[in-house]
């Protein structure tokens, strides 16, 4: 599959990689992603733009969402009875504020190789999908876009809630995303 | 949260589901390890303290917690 990357979306990845390894994060997610697609040299800039939103902005919303730290996963706990907001609340009070996020952040070890999460695999195998259903051949920036888009995300979900604010939404930074993949 | 899907993912019902919440537990008690431990160093507990209280060697503790508290 990577063999079909544009430069822009190797770009892109490699970029991932690499704020993962500034951030000392445990792993790549699609919020590593969406900092390198936002502050790209490729077409997701002009994409957000045409629904109102900062490049930068989104970029350095999807930067402090990586320093915040993984993300636990409070539906897998919620499953098991329980209630993360309720264990946050409770180490707040004891380690002050944000106790959880803050243990994420410094439990990080330097490593030599960051794997992506499941999650991030997800929206990539999607965003090849996405140029197949365009009918492009390469997989540009703009279907990786599309494919964090598309897949229940980290990443996708701080999009949705930045063009949420922007008065946008997703449906219209696919039109704006597709829109340019067309125009390419 | 419903009786049967609680059920469901802690008794392993669908191994995905069971794995997830098994790995979402780690994360957390992880996160909790390391407040608990930083908190118990800045009260003046010796890494022997801590490790007696984890049910694991000094060395372990110290392994994983020496170098950042």
């Amino acid at each position: 599959m990577f063999e079909r990357f544009t430069k822009d979306a190797r770009a892109a990845v490699q970029g991932a990689v690499e704020v993962a390894e500034r951030e000392r994060s445990e792993s790549i997610d699609t919020r590593h992603l969406v900092v390198t697609l936002a502050s790209g040299a490729g077409h997701v800039p002009a994409a957000l733009e045409a629904c109102g939103l900062r490049p930068d902005d989104v970029a350095a919303l999807a930067r402090d969402a990586v320093r915040r730290g993984e993300v636990l996963d409070a539906e897998a706990l919620a499953a098991v009875g329980i209630d993360l907001d309720e264990v946050s609340r409770r180490a707040d009070e004891t380690f002050g504020s944000g106790a959880l996020d803050r243990a994420a952040r410094r439990g990080t070890r330097r490593r030599k190789h960051w794997p992506f999460t499941a999650d991030a695999r997800k929206a990539l195998e999607l965003s090849l999908r996405e140029a197949i259903r365009l009918g492009d051949k390469g997989i540009d920036d703009r279907h990786l876009l599309l494919g964090v888009l598309r897949s229940d995300c980290p990443g996708g979900r701080l999009l949705e809630a930045a063009l949420h604010d922007a008065g946008s939404d997703v449906a219209a930074l696919r039109t704006a995303a597709e829109r340019e993949a067309r125009a390419a | 949260m419903t009786e049967k899907t609680l059920v469901g993912a802690a008794a392993g019902d669908d191994p995905t589901e069971g794995l997830r919440a098994v790995r979402a537990l780690r994360d957390l008690a992880d996160r909790l390890e390391t407040l608990q431990v930083e908190r118990a160093r800045q009260l003046g507990w010796s890494w022997q303290d801590v490790a007696d209280a984890l049910g694991v060697s000094k060395q372990a503790v110290h392994k994983k917690h020496g170098r950042r508290i």
